[in-house]
Parts: structure tokens; sequence; C-alpha cells
């Protein structure tokens, strides 16, 4: 039944090479755990997107509940972690996966910078893989602002105020991220729920497939 | 020969497992995420509470009258004074009956005697959707069914009035 | 795959009409004990994969994300801190080099010399040799950029009670606190208590007085004895009023769950 359909479905549209595509691929012998042990170290960068899976999942059902509004904001994220069924544990496996993922994109890119793997030809993908960090760590900063509690408030206060010591653009680049000259306050939470949930992830997307394609096309770096 | 039959059961084995280890995970992942989804239809609903809407039951005569009272609402972390409105009479057995003003066609809100042109029955401006004085649909006008009615009580010779429930089908 | 004229298409597609048999390739004749990546490799990324999982969810089953007070702008005793992995450019700020007059050079240089020097690191370091030995001066700048980070990151986060700082923000449930001023007990709160402790016990100058884990003895014996930095004698009524006012903070907290 299952073959007829996909052959239904082959005939059609030829997905055979697609898949074969992803799934027909040599992994070497020197990454592989189950030869050198040592290889696990290869396995960061897998991790980090599983990490990234799991923050994509949580992320999604997280927003059934949340409202990004200064009146409701905090209530929302109360009551989800209160009142509603697993809702802890959802917005747990947010919080803490926002932490395990810098942790191991900061092994990743360690791995990969004390094995020189970044070198000829494969630079370009080193540069997108700390422009991934650097989305990274902006998803971090946007995400902290979204219960609006006071930890998320202040530190939200800091880094806009860091912001604006920026030479001749400060005040702009502050008054583009707040929405307001003065006031961290409803403006803002909705500027930064836009770019955690809309901006960032969108370029996330982006750079995680040049990365991926780019790992395809190159191969993995070879043994030291 | 069996060294070829031996490879594609290895193989099998190995899509089998993988296929367990991949359900693993995403059961792993998913488990919570969907249970708290699903929350909202697992939990018991808190309606059903009767409000005094503020009507003596001395009052209530045989012509329908319309009433207004408010009921606190609570929407998750929202919480909320919500009005609704009410059509109260007394039938011809004597007993009090609450509709719902809501019509059953497509939502629109019903009054009585609304038209000049139909007198003695509920009238939604809408469709011209039209109930006669027990609630019950007019054949051929829009509504299917007849208006919903309240859960009702009397306590101290006041009017209290529940959630709307929806009559058997005239 | 044929070409040109031998084509045979699917309809009026560009779909060609051969199939390929879905049977994965053999790489036992490459050179190497080189594996397939699915099944083989993949099982093994899953397990570890899975483990992982194991342990993540144990993780965020024993540890409950935080979650504080509302933000409150007026808040002044709030000491703001950044999510750890800020935190050593939050720390950096904090020496004399780094911040006022060299604001820039500790908010802007530093940082975007380090940031710059790993996103342009392949181009910085372009020799041909890979092993670590071979590139002594990217090798030790990434080692002093690492070491300086984490102790940055430590010795920020040293200073901190994190404990404490826990405790003394934790979440308080907004207007589920019923306030009864009929109380007898409330005259008595109004008069020693609520300058510090606010009008619904939400605290101020003194912690909050809602979801505390305190007996009616032991409540009696902070209003008269004080506790930590709350001096003694807040409360100098007779030995009613205390009864009165112990008896109102509780029902307070009882009108809270």
């Amino acid at each position: 039944m299952l073959q007829k359909i996909y052959d239904w479905i082959d005939d059609r549209i030829d997905i055979t090479p697609i898949w074969r595509d992803i799934a027909d691929h040599e992994v070497p012998e020197h990454v592989n755990p189950a030869h050198h042990f040592s290889a696990f170290v290869y396995c960061f960068g897998g991790l980090t997107f599983f990490v990234v899976v799991i923050q994509i999942l949580s992320g999604m059902f997280l927003t059934m509940y949340y409202v990004p509004d200064i009146q409701n904001a905090w209530k929302s994220v109360y009551y989800l972690q209160t009142e509603v069924a697993h809702g802890q544990i959802v917005r747990g496996m947010h919080h803490w996966g926002a932490s395990v993922v810098i942790v191991m994109l900061l092994l990743h890119t360690l791995r990969v910078f004390f094995q020189g793997a970044y070198k000829k030809p494969r630079e370009l993908n080193w540069v997108v893989g700390v422009l991934i960090f650097f989305v990274m760590l902006g998803l971090g900063f946007t995400g902290y602002l979204l219960p609006w509690d006071n930890k998320a408030y202040f530190a939200t206060q800091v880094g806009l105020e860091m912001a604006e010591q920026v030479p001749f653009i400060g005040q702009q680049l502050k008054i583009l991220l707040a929405g307001d000259a003065t006031i961290v306050g409803a403006q803002t939470l909705t500027r930064f729920f836009a770019i955690h949930v809309f901006f960032l992830p969108a370029a996330l997307f982006g750079l995680l497939a040049a990365h991926f394609i780019l790992i395809r096309k190159q191969g993995i770096s070879g043994p030291l | 020969m069996s060294n070829e039959k031996q490879q594609v059961s290895r193989r099998q084995f190995l899509n089998y497992t993988l296929t367990g280890v991949g359900g693993f995970m995403a059961a792993g992942l998913l488990i919570s995420p969907i249970r708290m989804a699903v929350d909202p239809v697992l939990k018991e609903s808190s309606a059903g509470d009767l409000a005094n809407v503020g009507l003596s039951v001395d009052d209530i005569t045989s012509e329908p009258q319309r009433i207004d009272w408010s009921v606190d609402q609570v929407d998750g972390w929202y919480e909320s004074e919500v009005n609704r409105s009410a059509w109260v009479y007394r039938n011809e057995d004597d007993e009090i009956v609450a509709f719902s003003p809501v019509c059953k066609h497509l939502g629109c809100v019903v009054s009585w005697e609304g038209s000049e042109n139909h007198p003695n029955e509920y009238f939604c401006p809408c469709h011209d959707g039209r109930y006669y004085k027990d609630g019950t649909n007019v054949p051929g006008t829009p509504p299917l069914a007849p208006l919903d009615e309240y859960e009702q009580e009397v306590r101290d010779g006041m009017l209290f009035l529940g959630d709307a429930r929806p009559r058997e089908e005239a | 795959m044929h070409k040109g004229k031998g084509m045979k298409f699917v309809g009026d597609s560009r779909i060609s009409a051969e199939r390929k048999p879905n049977i994965p390739k053999d790489y036992s004749e490459y050179p190497g004990r080189t594996e397939a990546f699915w099944p083989n490799f993949l099982l093994k990324e899953w397990l570890a994969g899975a483990v992982f999982l194991v342990g993540f969810l144990s993780l965020t089953l024993a540890h409950p994300s935080p979650l504080e007070g509302m933000a409150d702008p007026t808040d002044a005793a709030y000491i703001p801190l950044p999510d750890w992995y800020f935190l050593f450019l939050y720390e950096l700020l904090k020496y004399e080099f780094a911040s006022g007059d060299f604001i820039l050079l500790g908010m802007l240089v530093l940082p975007g010399l380090g940031f710059g020097a790993l996103l342009l690191a392949p181009f910085l370091d372009n020799g041909p040799g890979r092993r670590p030995h071979q590139r002594p001066v990217a090798v030790g700048m990434m080692l002093l950029g690492l070491v300086s980070v984490i102790w940055l990151t430590y010795t920020s986060a040293s200073h901190v009670d994190w404990e404490s700082r826990a405790e003394a923000n934790k979440p308080i449930p907004q207007a589920e606190v019923t306030i009864d001023t009929e109380h007898p007990g409330f005259a008595s709160y109004e008069n020693s208590c609520l300058a510090c402790h606010g009008n619904e016990l939400e605290g101020g100058a003194g912690p909050a007085l809602v979801g505390m884990d305190l007996s009616a003895e032991e409540i009696a014996d902070i209003a008269v004895n004080g506790i930590g930095s709350m001096p003694a004698d807040q409360f100098t009524g007779t030995d009613e009023e205390l009864e009165q006012l112990v008896d109102f903070i509780i029902a307070v907290n009882e009108s809270a769950e």
C-alpha cells in the first residue's frame, strides 16, 4: 500500500533522486565515533541543529499562549507556567534550550577552529557559521525581553543604552530598536517580538540552509 | 545468494531501528508541547455559575422583556466583565422562560416584535428570521432551530441565569 | 541518464519516464572504512541525539524556567543582569579603561575586534597548515580570547548571590490579593508595616509579605524583633493588636492562594 502510494508520487514528480541525494553520501572513517571515539567532537554541529529544532518547536507552541503586550505578556507567561498542563516544561525547554544552543555552538566553533577546518576552500562556510552565531546571540537578546519580568525589562534597558552609545547613529539605532526615544514599553515589546519570531528566524533558516548546502558540496574536512 | 539476503535484512534492521530511535526523539520532543496545546480541550469548563440578573420575578409578565446583565469572565490570563442579554417572559404554564437573543441562523441579535409586519414574534433583522413567542422557529424562515434557552433559577425572588443551552428541535 | 533524443518523459512534463532504482549506494568498495549516511551513520547520530535529549529533558524537569515579578520600571532597587552568555560584556564595561571616557573602547572596539577577528578568521589565518602548532598566532589569540571571556564571565557571576536574588524576585500574581481594610488588623498594618511592605503586601523597601512560609508566631516575632535589615520595634502596639495584625497578614496570604 505504502509502496504503491510512493510509486504513484514518484511516477509524477520523480522524488527518488531528491531524497537519495540527501541520504546517499559517504561518512568518512575519521568522523565516525564507532571507529575513533575521539570523533565525538564532530557531533557538536549536529547537536546544535537538534537544539535549534527543539527551539523552533517549543517556540511555535509557546506562541499559542503568549501575547506581546505589556499589560498581558507577563500574565500570559505566568498563566502558562502555573495553570496550563506541561506549560512549565515547554517554557523550560525553550529557556534552557537557549542556553544549551549557545554552549553547543561554542563547542562546534572551537572544534572547527582548532582543527583548522575553515581553511581553503571552506572560508565561506566559516563566515556563514559565525553569522549564525551572531543571529543566535540576537535571538537570545530579543527573547529575553518577551516575558516582561523585571529581569527582562532592566536587561533590555541596559542593552538599549549600549546601542545609544554607538557613535553618529546611536540615537537612531536605539529608537529603531525601542520604537520610542525614551520609553521602553509597548512599542519595544512588539518590536522585539517581531525580531525574535520573524526576522531573526528567517535569517537563521537562510544561513542554516547555506551552511548545510556548503557542507554537502565541499564535503567534511579531512583528518588532521 | 545467501550473502545478499543477509545484506537486505541488515539494511531493513537498520531502517527499523532508525525509525524507532527517530520516533523516540519525536515523542520526547513533542509530548509536552502537544499536551500543552490540547490543555484547553481537557480542562473542565468553569462556566455554569448562575448570575443575578437584577430582575425580580414579580416583574416578569407574559410580555417578553429584554434584560441586560454582566458576568465576570475569566479567559485564561484575561479577566473581564462581559455583557449578556436575554428575553424573559412567563409562559402559559406560569413558568419563567429566558431566551438567548442570538439568532440560530447566523448569530445576529433577535428582538421581540422587531418588525412591524410580524407582531407577536421574535424577529431577526439580518435575514428576516422569525420565531414564535415560545422560541420555536417559524417554518420557512432561515433559522433551523428554536432559540437557545438560559439555565435559570429563582433565589429570594430574584432571577438568576446561567449559560444558554440549545433546545431540542421543535 | 540519457540525454537528447533518447529521453522519455511523463506526459508533457519534464519528469523523466525512467525510474531510478531506490537502492542505496554501496560504499563497501570505497577506500577506508567509509559508511553510508543513511541509515548506518544517521542511526548512530540519532542514538547520540536521543541520549542528549534525555539529558536535556531531565535538566528541564529538574530546573523550572525562572520567571521574576512583572516588570516595574520604578523598582530602583533592582540590579539588572544579562543572560550568562552576555555576562562577559557586562563585566568588561566595569573596568576603568572600558567605561567612562573609554566606553567606546569597551563597548565597540574590543568586542568588535574580537567578533570581527572571529568572523574573518580564515582570511587572517590563511596559511596552509591546519594543525594547531603550525599556526601559533591564531591558536594563541583564540586561547587568549577564550580565557579572558571565561575569566570575565566567572568574575561577574561569582559576585552575584544567585539564590537570594531568585528569592527576592519571585513572581507575585497580581490582583489575586484581596485586602480587607475592615479587618481589625489592617489599622496596625497601615501604621506599622505599610510604608515598607506596600499597600497590598507586595513589598517595597522590605520584601513582599505574600507567599511567605512562616507561622503566626514567627510573623509576630519578626514584627516585634525585626529580621535581617528590618529593625526591631517596628510594631509597638498591644498584644491584642499584634494578634490581629498577624491574623490580617495570614488572611491576605490565604486569599492569594
